[in-house]
């Protein structure tokens, strides 16, 4: 049998500055939050002040020292990211500013140009805000048709209902790997082959399920991906768009601008293949290099031993949640790292803020998805989200916040 | 529990965030007031009868934390019977009480306890918009009106 090795919360946690220090009220930080953006270790810190004060310049463009570095180190990344999520090459890796910031290019080059009246393009009912507006705003210029794949009362997607919807002619089929919200783990390698099967292109907003290391190109197939840096601990303004196959060529520009031409007339213009075609501008290099540190980081922790933190932690959770009074649980205890309540008579809010007194985070509100919230009939839930330097104790803390916060307040 | 906390949601507001006396439409509304944070979703609807620039009734109705409908409650209470002209003063001393830059002490703003407990949120700059949501709506009515 073969040793797992198993991860040693305290000394991952050590590697995180920012829970050296107490709160401005004295308390421990207990950072229940990561859904939203997760604490950066000082392995990504330095690397970025690694950047400025070491070898700062920009890339791609001059021929002397640190910009031979710096690109060289950038372009590194490209790969670490490539291998990450086990796509075939870096040239399918396009830097952008962020999951948003990808979803809105790839909307605007790539959908807005294909799409055609009557053309059908499905969300989900789980859908972030940043993986909906968008696709809306394309279907209404285009008159295309947006529709949303429902929901059952546990809030995992009804794919008998989506194949259904794919009886009409679909353009797009844009979903999340892992709910915001709920923490539900959609099957993408299914939802991809049923779309594709009917014809429709497949974008996954991998923006939870980055930090879960599940997004796996080979086995979901699907046509394009985007995450944020910020949530695999690594820094702010960073995304990815993988884009499969040709798609990288056959997608016009993102933007358009310096570093992504190959000839540039008064009147007309040529691009370059391959990810560059795609990142005009100066980049996020230092972002990019940070992004490079966070990587490594994740990846000195085994994969299982991660999965399986994250889930004992979610199930610990569940099980506290579910026993106290009050407290209605959205979705169920399969979820990915991320619990979603509210508690009769207290708005999450006010939840919120009397955690903070005590150090907790965590989030409160509609969580970028209304039309979710919506479907539970509620008009803002509390959130607690986990990364790996949670431990239990974070979440029996809460709980017992809870019952303060019900003797309070009630 | 901190005295901070206390003092946020001390009896005042508490009691007041439980208070329905003054939920539902008036009659004969003349003007309606939608209070909405698109942030938090919380939303308010304030029903209103102007008559000859006096708000003879209000009423209430929506969602939200203990802060926001506390001080939609108080906000109704408050502007029953008085002339927009009275209210828009009134408007403004609340904006300034639960401001932390607010130029004045909560004491040299208001006497009245109910309408003072909201002064401790100027130490919960990030619930102020809690706090003010259903006023900055009555202050856009009576400076339009």
């Amino acid at each position: 049998m073969v040793a797992k090795i198993i991860m040693n919360i305290e000394s991952i946690k050590s590697q995180f500055p920012i829970f050296n220090q107490k709160t401005p009220l004295g308390k421990e930080l207990v950072y229940l939050d990561t859904a939203s953006s997760a604490q950066k270790p000082q392995s990504v810190i330095d690397a970025i002040s690694g950047f400025y004060s070491g070898y700062y310049a920009n890339t791609g463009r001059g021929s002397y020292w640190p910009a031979h570095q710096a690109t060289s180190l950038f372009e590194l990344v490209r790969e670490k990211v490539a291998n990450f999520i086990h796509a075939d090459t870096k040239n399918q890796i396009v830097f952008t500013s962020g999951t948003t910031d990808s979803i809105n290019k790839l909307v605007n080059a790539y959908a807005l140009p294909l799409l055609e009246a009557g053309d059908q393009v499905l969300v989900t009912e789980m859908e972030h805000h940043a993986n909906l507006v968008p696709w809306q705003e394309a279907c209404k210029a285009k008159g295309a048709i947006i529709k949303a794949i429902p929901l059952n009362d546990q809030g995992e997607l009804d794919l008998v209902a989506m194949n259904e919807l794919l009886i009409k002619k679909t353009a797009f089929v844009s979903v999340t790997a892992i709910s915001n919200v709920l923490g539900t783990v959609n099957d993408i390698k299914s939802i991809t082959a049923s779309a594709h099967e009917a014809g429709a292109k497949v974008f996954v907003d991998a923006a939870q399920a980055i930090a879960h290391k599940t997004v796996d190109v080979e086995s979901w197939q699907a046509d394009f991906i985007a995450f944020s840096a910020h949530k695999l601990y690594g820094p702010t303004g960073v995304g990815i768009l993988y884009m499969a196959d040709n798609l990288v060529e056959e997608v016009n520009p993102l933007a358009y601008g310096g570093g992504m031409i190959t000839h540039v007339g008064i009147e007309s213009s040529g691009f370059r293949n391959g990810p560059q075609r795609h990142e005009a501008g100066t980049q996020n290099i230092a972002g990019v290099i940070g992004l490079g540190a966070a990587i490594d980081f994740i990846n000195a922790i085994d994969d299982e031993e991660l999965q399986k933190h994250l889930e004992s932690l979610t199930v610990h959770a569940y099980q506290a949640l579910v026993n106290i009074e009050g407290v209605n649980i959205l979705g169920n205890q399969n979820a990915a790292g991320v619990i979603s309540f509210t508690i009769d008579g207290i708005h999450p809010h006010d939840l919120s803020t009397f955690f903070n007194e005590r150090g907790i985070c965590i989030r409160a509100g509609h969580h970028c998805a209304q039309p979710l919230m919506q479907k539970f009939k509620v008009s803002a839930t509390a959130r607690a989200s986990f990364g790996v330097y949670n431990q239990q104790t974070d979440i029996d803390q809460m709980v017992s916040a809870i019952h303060e916060a019900k003797a309070f307040l009630l | 529990m901190s005295e901070r906390i206390k003092e946020l949601y001390q009896e005042h507001i508490l009691k007041k965030s439980k208070d329905e006396s003054l939920k539902g439409v008036v009659q004969n509304e003349t003007h309606r007031l939608e209070a909405y944070n698109p942030m938090c979703g919380d939303k308010f609807t304030l029903s209103i009868r102007v008559n000859q620039n006096r708000i003879e009734d209000a009423r209430f109705d929506g969602f939200g934390c203990a802060i926001s409908k506390a001080s939609t409650a108080l906000l109704t209470e408050t502007i029953i019977g008085k002339s927009l002209i009275e209210v828009a003063p009134l408007v403004n001393d609340f904006l300034e009480l639960i401001d932390e830059d607010g130029n004045r002490d909560p004491e040299m703003i208001f006497k009245d306890d109910q309408l003072l407990a909201f002064a401790a949120a100027r130490e919960f700059p990030e619930r102020k918009t809690c706090a003010s949501l259903s006023w900055d709506e009555m202050k856009t009515l009576v400076n339009t009106h």
